[in-house]
């Protein structure tokens, strides 16, 4: 054809175009649905489902009611979390028995009977399988546990009506209801919930689940919490009441979170994200018997491992990390005292110290090693005698042990508070920022979900030291 | 080892905070004011006159300099110094004391125009701003837009014809569409029409239009006209407005044998145990949302009941084509239904 017909088409078209009109496009696909409708009305037929769908009803009745509905969440969710975060002990304490108590020696001792020099074996097995190790025994479990349940539960239509119960109070917030589904995800953890918002289909109210996830505290959180808050906080009452006042604590800061969940949400929906496209629907599918093994393979599988293994590729080169900072020296002290020592201002400012923050700098891969660095750097520091060596993260049976490290470490009632808020407010994992790049391919968003957590705990444990402070 | 005065560090804090929220607070920022201003301004003055002159002419309203400094809000040196380079490069030509378009400055208006509409057009259909910021926001970005960069959007919003006003949008070769419609206020009862155009201008009239919740692309008819009020039905409600908002909205006059929709409802006042049938979505919503309404079933026709209340009250659950879709109360108030 040459190309004077093709102009010639083209133009016949643009004129077409123009005398049609824009309502064209809008008005051809709403006749479409309509007579799909009509066409299924008259040559589909359906057996009578009547049976099973007053039995439906009657579940959404209950789980929907007024007096009922809020309370069942609530049970349902803390039994889901107790399961998991007690339940998880038992093989954690296997795992780690086997990775760091059994075979970490084994690796030693073969090493030094193959001769290798001190900084390589130092190196691998003290830095890089150390962290990796310790990110499998503590993640791995909870995960296991956590996911399968929470699949379950999606699987036989539960959560959808927990989004529709909850909708309310996400859109005073700008959120979608299902970001409830997400946030409890992100109880979790955190990745795996910036992958769930997947279900929600508006992308203004996606972003929002993204960026605020990150405020539920997640497994690798959940023992740094309850750890501080039986040392110092549950020490503070009569030691008959000290395990309710430890547990309200760790609660308070779990709420605290979903409490600046809906802050910033508010926030974020109101400021940056106004001008993102939003569109809410929520599909409330039939309840079905979930089916049990398919979930509980598929929930490993898609959830538990890939998440487990973006953990291991970051924990690697962590632990290399970790080791290297306490073992290389500058002039008389270890990188890390230097770090340490230039952070202790700033860290005091917050009612931190610089040993926490440089914790919080090198065990960017998973929060489950923060308090293993936190024990080793403050050992290397203070210069008592505990643990295995400088740049190997340790971890004591007993809790009384541990607090007597901390508090020789400098640490008070203020420093526990701060660290449990710096705990909650602080920058996403490196899985979980590089999960919410994936997620959403924007380096703006991941910047900004990764910076503001961070900034807020910066201003939340600054505002607490100095009330505290000032009357104390 | 750290002595210092929590209260200073407290002073520090807040003056700092105060400080950035001087800096960056939206809009009236000194961080945005300053990046605003450092773009050249010259541009910016020299496609608002044009611009000016343009709707104008279109009006058969000759504008002298001293209308033109009057009008725009900007330093009357800046504009004056515009005007004589803009002469200088024919772009207008001043002729004793009227000033006119020359035919490149009447292209070059065109584009600013087309620019404007564009992306108008592309706020309603791909973002989640409200329609009463549209406009603004289009103000600005009109400058920015290169000629390519709004024909690659034209294409990609399908070359639309006109802009969410109803405005039409010149192609890129100038053409421009004729809006052939009546004004409101010039109706006789009982016609029925379909909303074509809603003037943006003057912004106060425009916002209560919006307010009203009135919008392109409804079908009205008129039922009651007096000096002071002109009422009118349009999608199961009654509308009351003085003449002169009535003015500026602009209907096309419907063919007799077009039905009419009475005794419409929202799908938002839908009780349990009533069932209705949905006669179409309000021309309110639009682009993605839109479509996802379409999508989940909510076309003409579809028999419509409620499925499920919420203990909160907001969002209700409603059974339509065998499936319970849950609507928030502000989307269920623009699905429009007529009950069984």
């Amino acid at each position: 054809m040459n190309t004077n017909k093709i102009d010639h088409i083209i133009a016949l078209s643009n004129d077409l175009r123009w005398q049609i009109g824009d309502e064209f496009h809008d008005n051809l696909a709403e006749g479409i649905y309509a007579d799909a409708a009509e066409i299924v009305k008259g040559a589909v037929r359906k057996k009578d489902e009547k049976g099973t769908f007053r039995i439906d009803a009657k579940i959404d009745k209950i789980i929907t009611s007024k007096v009922w509905g809020f309370p069942l969440m609530f049970v349902i969710l803390a039994v889901v979390l107790w399961m998991t975060i007690v339940g998880a002990n038992y093989p954690s304490a296997m795992l780690s028995g086997l990775l760091l108590d059994t075979i970490h020696p084994a690796l030693k001792g073969f090493a030094s009977n193959i001769g290798m020099p001190w900084w390589l074996d130092g190196f691998l097995i003290d830095g890089v399988y150390l962290a990796v190790a310790w990110v499998i025994a503590v993640m791995l479990p909870p995960m296991a546990i956590f996911f399968p349940l929470f699949t379950l539960l999606e699987d036989f239509g539960y959560l959808p009506r927990v989004a529709f119960n909850l909708d309310h109070l996400f859109k005073l917030s700008g959120a979608h209801g299902k970001q409830a589904l997400t946030m409890s995800m992100g109880f979790g953890c955190n990745a795996a919930g910036i992958v769930a918002t997947r279900i929600i289909d508006s992308p203004r109210e996606r972003l929002i689940a993204i960026i605020t996830n990150n405020f539920s505290l997640c497994n690798g959180r959940w023992p740094t919490q309850i750890l501080i808050a039986t040392i110092f906080v549950g020490a503070l009452v009569p030691a008959t009441y000290s395990g309710i006042m430890s547990l309200a604590a760790v609660i308070g800061i779990a709420v605290l979170g979903m409490v600046f969940m809906f802050l910033v949400s508010w926030g974020l929906s109101k400021t940056v994200l106004k001008g993102e496209v939003s569109t809410f629907n929520l599909e409330l599918p039939p309840y079905r018997p979930p089916r049990f093994w398919k979930t509980i393979y598929t929930s490993i599988i898609d959830r538990t491992l890939i998440v487990l293994w973006r953990a291991i590729v970051f924990a690697a080169p962590a632990g290399a990390v970790i080791w290297l900072i306490s073992n290389i020296y500058l002039g008389d002290d270890s990188i890390a005292a230097w770090l340490i020592d230039s952070l202790d201002g700033f860290g005091f400012l917050l009612g931190l110290n610089g040993v926490i923050l440089v914790a919080y700098i090198v065990a960017i891969p998973a929060n489950e090693i923060v308090i293993p660095t936190i024990l080793m750097l403050t050992v290397l520091v203070t210069g008592i005698s505990a643990g295995e060596g400088a740049g190997v993260m340790f971890e004591l049976d007993s809790v009384t042990a541990t607090g007597d490290i901390l508090r020789a470490g400098g640490w008070t009632l203020l420093t526990a508070i701060n660290l449990m808020l710096f705990s909650l407010l602080h920058n996403p994992c490196s899985t979980t920022i590089y999960t919410i790049y994936k997620e959403t391919k924007s380096v703006k968003w991941t910047t900004v979900a990764s910076v503001l957590p961070v900034i807020l705990g910066f201003v939340v444990t600054f505002l607490v030291a100095q009330i505290w402070r000032l009357l104390a | 080892m750290n002595t210092y005065n929590p209260i200073t560090a407290l002073a520090v804090f807040f003056a700092l905070s105060i400080l950035a929220y001087l800096l960056f607070r939206p809009n009236k920022g000194w961080f945005w004011l300053i990046k605003n201003s450092s773009v050249s301004n010259d541009k910016i003055v020299v496609e608002d006159v044009l611009k000016l002159l343009y709707h104008n002419e279109n009006a058969d309203k000759h504008l002298n300099v001293n209308d033109i400094i009057r009008t725009l809000k900007y330093n009357d040196k800046l504009i004056l110094e515009c005007i004589n380079r803009m002469s200088d490069h024919a772009l207008i030509s001043i002729q004793g004391d009227s000033v006119k378009l020359t035919k490149s400055g009447s292209d070059y208006a065109l584009r600013i125009v087309r620019a404007h509409r564009l992306w108008e057009k592309f706020l309603a259909e791909k973002t989640g701003f409200k329609e009463s910021e549209w406009h603004e926001r289009a103000e600005r970005m009109e400058h920015e837009l290169s000629k390519v960069e709004a024909d690659i959007l034209s294409s990609q919003l399908g070359n639309p014809q006109f802009d969410p006003h109803g405005d039409p949008i010149p192609t890129n070769t100038g053409k421009i569409a004729k809006v052939k419609g009546i004004p409101v206020s010039e109706l006789p009862i009982g016609t029925i029409g379909r909303i074509i155009h809603i003037k943006d201008k003057p912004e106060i009239i425009y916002k209560q239009i919006l307010a009203e919740n009135i919008h392109i692309g409804s079908v009205i008819r008129i039922m009651e006209k007096t000096p002071a009020r002109i009422e009118f039905h349009s999608e199961g409600e009654a509308f009351v407005l003085a003449p002169i908002m009535a003015g500026n909205i602009t209907v096309s006059v419907l063919e007799k044998d077009v039905v009419f929709e009475e005794n419409l409802a929202r799908l938002s006042i839908l009780k349990e145990n009533e069932t209705a049938k949905i006669i179409g979505i309000s021309k309110e919503i639009r682009g993605d949302s839109r479509r996802r309404l379409l999508d989940l079933g909510f076309v003409k026709g579809a028999e419509v009941k409620i499925d499920l209340l919420n203990p909160l009250g907001d969002p209700k659950a409603f059974l339509i084509k065998g499936t319970s879709i849950a609507l928030r109360q502000n989307q269920a108030s623009k699905i429009l239904i007529q009950k069984d």
